[in-house]
């Protein structure tokens, strides 16, 4: 093993419960990964550590499911015309970088403030970054599918950005626009900070691409997963490395999240554009909740606030629950939508057989 | 459209014992005046379909379609029998209800042997065939000589590239359109249980070798690769599974989205014009 710290680590036995609990909520993870491009994976690492995985391998884990996970998604919906490979690929690289950025402002407030200011970084993290981006792309939802969201109207950032003539220029194909690179290497930055921050890049990358950088959120929904695995590739090498993968509990979560993100895939091909927006931000914003409950527990340590143990322990266990319903809802959206749809294209079909 | 006519001057001058076909017999096109259909792929291609059907209509005759297997002894070109009727059942019956819409009254038949040997032989018993109409991938030279009434064959055009679908081409199309619905099923379903087989080994493998296994891949250094390259093995076996396990399932793609892209990656660039041009210097 490399490492001090891999000398220590104790991997878990696993039970049948473990191994269906991990299957379940593979599948789930891969439903909305494979929908929305990511955001599927973060109850994996809490839901693993209720386990009894360490922090570390259940970390090193998730991440070695999310980049073949990725890969299936990308290849399912590239058969569907939505991904931009170079868009993913150029942006998966200053991602990469973006993670390492982001590991080392993680490792500077972990020298500065301890365990508990690291956590309390990573909570306000994903409560502002989820609270300011999940209201936007809500009311965007919103407004899209109360006009009906068969329209697609270029967001008028992204149309003012796609005018600035800044060397170097490029075209993608697939997304349809034109933009210089300047523009896409902060939302890639981003995407890997947030990702390396609170393991799901795309609450970033997706808004980012659909928003900044004007693609659809069909697309900027699939090509997030072709991020997702330059990232999870990247982020596997470091953490297999210092041999902290355990590749059992990485093959059950993959067992279900390969079933779950082909059916997502397939969804994103029956839904309207907007449905993407809703799902997302619907998570994001309960997922906000769940931290912000995770927040006492950590401010507790800091001498921040003074709540009783009972309450910090009750908070903390909604707070896991609550990320679970998060994910839940999140699928059964995907889940309803898709088969209302799937079920209005067969009458119609059958309508116009019975016609012929 | 074009349409292309070539009268088979020939005559019949000896009539050849005809194996009569069981459901030939109980054609019921004998009254009528009729356009005959001949095909030697498990579909008729749709711009024939059509043609057939307009014509008809025009005509106020009927439409019979014959579904040749010109290789009995091959097993159908390759394709097993009972997904060659499969498919032509489903494409007699497609054929059918559009004829029906038209008011156009339509059967069809399995035949089996040389081209224009069934052509002849339909002609003679169903008596008022008034034109032959060959589905691409018949040589109109060889339907001609057999039959006592004039032949067409239809070239189609595709519009929007300009670009002529030739008779291979065409086959590729029946074969990819027409047979999807007959084998895809079915060949889902073979997919999902060699996959599923493959993924299940891989899995058994890994867990009932558990202790090894942890033993080496948690080592780190050089081997950080021995997990990557499981991944990437189990991906391929369990992403394939997964795929053909939802599609035997039925769930798939939606068609609009499917044929948005199918008709997106058909889009052809024009050729440049690089024909030599007369310029004037000045």
């Amino acid at each position: 093993m490399h490492g001090p710290v891999a000398d220590t680590i104790q991997f878990i036995d696993l039970n049948f419960a473990y191994i269906v609990f991990l299957v379940i909520v593979g599948f789930i993870g891969g439903l909305v990964s494979g929908f929305i491009g990511s955001g599927g994976a973060f109850v994996l690492t809490p839901g693993m550590m209720s386990l009894g995985v360490p922090g570390t391998v259940a970390v090193a884990s998730n991440m070695c499911h999310k980049f073949p996970k990725a890969l299936v998604g990308s290849i399912k919906r590239y058969r569907y015309g939505q991904v931009d490979i170079k868009l993913g690929l150029i942006m998966g690289v200053f991602a990469e970088i973006g993670v390492q950025v982001g590991i080392m402002v993680q490792k500077h407030i972990l020298e500065t403030w301890g365990e508990a200011g690291s956590n309390l970084y990573v909570s306000v993290s994903f409560v502002t970054v989820l609270v300011i981006v999940g209201s936007f792309v809500l009311r965007d939802a919103l407004k899209l599918r109360k006009s009906g969201g068969d329209g697609w109207v270029q967001p008028p950032i992204a149309a003012r950005l796609q005018k600035i003539e800044l060397w170097p220029m490029m075209t993608f194909k697939r997304a349809n626009l034109r933009i210089s690179v300047w523009f896409i290497i902060p939302v890639a930055l981003a995407t890997g900070m947030l990702a390396a921050t609170i393991a799901v890049g795309g609450f970033i990358g997706v808004p980012g691409l659909m928003y900044i950088i004007g693609a659809t959120s069909i697309v900027a929904s699939a090509t997030e997963l072709v991020v997702a695995f330059v990232m999870g590739l990247g982020g596997t090498l470091i953490w297999a490395f210092y041999g902290m993968v355990d590749i059992r509990l990485t093959l059950l979560i993959l067992g279900g999240s390969l079933f779950g993100v082909q059916l997502g895939a397939i969804g994103t091909t029956y839904v309207k554009d907007y449905m993407i927006k809703y799902v997302m931000a619907t998570i994001m914003l309960i997922v906000a909740v769940s931290r912000f409950l995770a927040m006492p527990k950590y401010m507790n340590k800091l001498n921040l606030t003074s709540f009783s143990d009972a309450s910090v322990a009750l908070m903390t266990q909604m707070s896991f629950y609550i990320m679970c319903f998060a994910l839940l809802t999140g699928a059964m959206i995907i889940l309803v939508n898709m088969f209302k749809a799937r079920s209005a294209e067969s009458a119609l079909e059958r309508a116009a057989q019975a016609q012929a | 459209m074009k349409d292309t006519m070539h009268r088979n001057i020939r005559p019949l001058t000896v009539l050849q014992r005809v194996e009569t076909d069981a459901s030939a017999q109980q054609c019921s096109l004998a009254k009528k005046s009729c356009i005959l259909l001949v095909t030697k792929n498990s579909r008729l291609a749709d711009p024939v379909m059509d043609y057939a059907i307009n014509v008809a209509d025009r005509m106020n005759c009927k439409v019979l379609a014959s579904y040749v297997n010109t290789l009995p002894l091959l097993d159908n070109d390759g394709m097993h029998p009972r997904l060659a009727a499969s498919a032509i059942q489903q494409n007699g019956d497609a054929f059918k209800a559009k004829a029906a819409a038209r008011g156009v009254e339509f059967e069809y038949v399995r035949e089996s042997g040389k081209i224009s040997k069934v052509i002849s032989r339909l002609c003679r018993m169903v008596k008022r065939v008034e034109f032959v109409l060959i589905d691409q991938g018949i040589k109109i030279e060889e339907a001609a000589f057999g039959s006592p009434v004039p032949v067409f064959n239809i070239v189609c055009t595709d519009t929007r590239t300009g670009k002529m679908i030739d008779n291979r081409q065409a086959k590729k199309i029946s074969y990819g359109e027409k047979n999807m619905k007959a084998t895809s099923r079915k060949s889902h379903l073979l997919k999902t249980l060699i996959f599923g087989t493959m993924t299940a080994a891989l899995y058994a493998a890994v867990f009932t070798n558990s202790e090894f296994v942890m033993t080496y891949f948690t080592r780190g250094g050089i081997y950080a690769l021995l997990p990557v390259a499981t991944v990437f093995v189990f991906s391929y076996a369990h992403g394939s599974f997964t795929s053909n396990f939802w599609s035997a399932l039925g769930i798939e793609g939606s068609k609009a989205t499917v044929q948005k892209q199918a008709e997106k990656s058909k889009t052809v660039d024009k050729r440049r014009d690089t024909r030599p041009r007369v310029q004037a210097s000045a």
